[in-house]
């Protein structure tokens, strides 16, 4: 007991009791509140869902398709989340990004990347075998990172699928650490080859 | 006490130092009303997102961006502003502000018990002479009428009841004080701590001193590492008037608070001479109310506080309550701030951390101390900052796709030192507040205007700094990856501060040295609308130690019937 206030055990007690009896579920991701012009097809959100899961795939823990990350990208870019609904600077408006703008200049994502997919493979993609739909994203990626990509579209729609990994519960708790309440201050841990970073390294978040 | 009036002490505001004067007024036995225009967040309970990770909540803790622009335009430019604290932060949509022709200002508030206390970046540092001499020295600014020798028993008064944990240094520009044990700097902060004082001494890269608790005290755990704070900690780890000074306000017996209302006048008797009062709009029952007192303790935050004084003007004051000097709503100040550099600090792969340490590191000023050593400016600038490792965001930078690119993302990433300068912000009549006189707000009282400009000293002063820092970091074998030497827009230190300046004099100053007003003896400004200049060290702390001072005084003089 410290002082007078909670004790550290009695108080994660009281707090996951507290969780409990609120039945605080985790965070399902809605989209059913979106606009109509914001609404993902369903072709949208299977296409979504299986890129994300390329881009973190099943390994030892589960990947971005078991997360769900597919559906919260959808609703992240329709929020405008990191900037994902500012309207784009005009040198950054290719061809190929034109027909996608929204009227107050801003890209929708969702189907840019179902178009620039479908060109990618000269169809279909989704009906297309796994690995040539892996090899059209992967040229998307090593485009967009390349030295000449500038604001690349693809930069946008990964970064959230990262966010929308490492903040679920699977990518933040299982393939991640998660530590609510660390209790102490170690400032130097020597690092193992099998040592996990801290999704809640808030530091690391913000500033890394 | 307390005969023929409802109280003997009203207090507008219960932020840091709203809070700090109800514990002091009411621990010397005087029957005070404390006034908070926002709602209450009770201790504990109030804190509803305090225990919930990323994924309980439904923008996984980066908030709708769609909501924030409609509605929070400005408070979700500060960096703590995230879902998880958003009910901590004003609406900006339904308490709008305006900016004068050419100003740009980001007024970050927090409507609510605890006001700012509640989110507020806890770094706590004593002012030295270098600092309340600095008007006098280069003539900017009036001079202030104290200095280090008259607050320095009042910073111990403070700290030892708040809880700042912190490392002695015995630097002259930053005073030591009452601390509790520092916490640690990490490795890496530790060695470019020894790499740079090897070259220069004079440069002390320190842990930062915050108010958290590295020992229990009285009802207070001490911290958890979990660096959430602007959540809200019920474990009472921070410093705030929840944690704090509330609760000893109220065992007093003697505190009367009341919350969502909104003063919006300070009643002033001509023929006494004295302020008689305050007026307020009780936003849960949607009507208008009054109470009397002896005296009255303006702590609404400095802008704010400025703007109920400009409210308060009557026929015999016709330019403010207090504003006989004319300067009321002037001088005001923020430290212009940038992060001067980021580089990356390898041959430290094989070690990280466990815990999220809530404060950073600081290096204290060492420009224009003894020596005028500034390149265009006369004042200083500090560092704040840490060495930190990328977190899984990296990712966001990298190409790949994969099992290989998932699992590079898993351990730690690369270590890296962030220094961000803040400077001296020079006191100038032109950057000032005042009220717009053609844009009300939803109870028809007139919007606050904010005309706000750097000057060349902190262009200069961030310059040097930006100059300094990749040179520290070079030295210290980091490679500079970026750094900066523009102030960001105002307002985003979050230290606004000024337009009721104290001075000796009061044709050219709003308070005397006990932040008591020149021209009403029983009005009291203690936030931080009395500072007459604004170093470049956070002036939470400073502001505490001047309201105990300010109360010890206050009460001295009630006592004794001078008020």
């Amino acid at each position: 007991m410290e002082g007078k206030g909670w004790s550290r055990r009695e108080f994660a007690g009281a707090a996951s009791l507290l969780a409990l009896a609120l039945g605080l579920p985790s965070a399902a991701v809605y989209l059913d509140g979106l606009d109509d012009a914001d609404a993902p097809s369903d072709r949208q959100r299977a296409i979504m869902r299986e890129v994300a899961d390329m881009v973190i795939p099943d390994t030892e823990t589960p990947g971005a398709g078991a997360a769900g990350v597919g559906d919260f990208v959808l609703l992240a870019l329709a929020h405008g989340l990191e900037g994902a609904r500012a309207a784009l600077a005009p040198d950054a408006v290719s061809t190929t990004i034109r027909p996608h703008l929204r009227r107050d200049g801003s890209l929708d994502h969702a189907r840019w990347l179902e178009s620039t997919l479908d060109r990618a493979v000269g169809g279909d993609w989704p009906s297309k075998p796994a690995e040539r739909k892996l090899e059209a994203l992967a040229t998307i990626d090593a485009q967009a990172f390349g030295p000449e990509a500038g604001a690349h579209p693809w930069r946008m729609v990964k970064g959230l699928i990262l966010t929308g990994y490492y903040t679920s519960e699977i990518g933040g708790s299982r393939e991640l650490a998660y530590e609510p309440l660390p209790g102490r201050y170690d400032p130097a841990v020597p690092v193992a080859p099998d040592t996990r970073a801290y999704s809640n390294e808030w530091n690391g978040v913000e500033f890394g | 006490m307390a005969q023929d009036f409802d109280f003997d002490a009203i207090v507008v505001g219960s932020g840091i130092t709203g809070g700090w004067s109800a514990k002091q007024l009411t621990e010397a036995g005087l029957k005070v009303l404390v006034l908070e225009r926002g709602p209450d967040i009770p201790h504990q309970s109030g804190y509803k997102t305090e225990m919930k990770a990323p994924w309980d909540m439904p923008f996984r803790g980066e908030g709708d961006e769609e909501l924030y622009e409609r509605e929070y335009a400005v408070q979700r430019l500060n960096r703590h502003f995230t879902e998880f604290t958003q009910d901590h932060f004003v609406n900006d949509k339904d308490n709008p502000y305006q900016t004068g022709e050419g100003s740009d200002f980001n007024w970050f508030r927090s409507y609510n018990l605890g006001g700012r206390s509640l989110t507020w970046g806890r770094q706590s540092y004593r002012w030295s002479d270098y600092d309340f001499d600095a008007n006098r020295r280069d003539g900017h600014g009036t001079d202030w009428p104290i200095r280090y020798a008259d607050i320095a028993p009042w910073y111990d008064l403070v700290e030892e009841f708040v809880g700042i944990s912190g490392s002695m240094e015995g630097l002259p520009q930053l005073p030591d004080g009452k601390f509790q044990p520092p916490m640690a700097l990490n490795a890496v902060e530790q060695a470019v701590r020894e790499r740079i004082m090897g070259r220069w001494p004079e440069r002390r890269l320190m842990v930062g001193r915050t108010a958290n608790l590295t020992e229990a005290k009285e009802g207070r755990a001490k911290c958890q590492y979990r660096s959430i704070c602007q959540r809200g900690c019920s474990f009472g780890a921070y410093f705030s008037t929840q944690s704090s000074t509330l609760p000893a306000a109220r065992a007093t017996g003697n505190l009367t608070l009341v919350t969502d209302a909104v003063v919006e006048k300070v009643d002033y008797d001509p023929a006494t001479k004295r302020v008689t009062g305050v007026r307020w709009i009780d936003k849960a029952a949607g009507r208008r109310r009054s109470a009397t007192a002896r005296m009255v303790f303006l702590n609404a935050g400095s802008f704010n506080s400025v703007h109920l004084m400009l409210n308060s003007a009557s026929e015999v004051m016709p330019t403010g309550l207090a504003n006989s000097s004319g300067v009321l709503g002037t001088h005001i100040m923020d430290h212009p701030s940038t992060l001067s550099v980021a580089a990356l600090m390898p041959g430290f792969e094989a070690v990280t951390t466990f815990g999220n340490r809530p404060t950073g590191t600081v290096i204290a000023r060492y420009r224009n101390l003894d020596e005028m050593d500034g390149e265009g400016h006369t004042r200083g600038y500090s560092y704040q900052g840490g060495a930190l490792q990328s977190a899984w965001v990296r990712g966001k930078r990298e190409p790949g796709l994969g099992a290989d690119y998932k699992n590079s993302l898993r351990g730690p990433g690369p270590w890296r030192v962030v220094l961000v300068a803040f400077a001296d912000c020079m006191p100038r009549a032109s950057n000032r507040i005042t009220l717009d006189p053609r844009k009300v707000d939803a109870d028809g009282i007139p919007q606050l205007k904010i005309d706000f400009a750097f000057g060349a000293e902190e262009h200069a002063a961030l310059a040097q700094a930006k100059a300094d820092a990749a040179e520290m970091m070079t030295h210290a074998g980091g490679q500079v990856l970026m750094g900066f030497d523009r102030p960001g827009t105002g307002g985003g230190a979050i230290h606004e501060m000024g337009g009721a300046r104290m001075g000796h004099d009061p044709a050219t100053s709003v308070l005397n040295k006990w932040s008591q007003a020149h021209d009403v003896p029983n009005l009291f400004v203690t936030d931080g609308a009395q500072m007459s200049s604004s170093a470049c060290q956070n002036p939470s702390l400073t502001y505490m130690a001047l309201t105990a001072r300010a109360c010890d005084h206050a009460v001295g003089l009630l006592r004794e019937g001078v008020i």
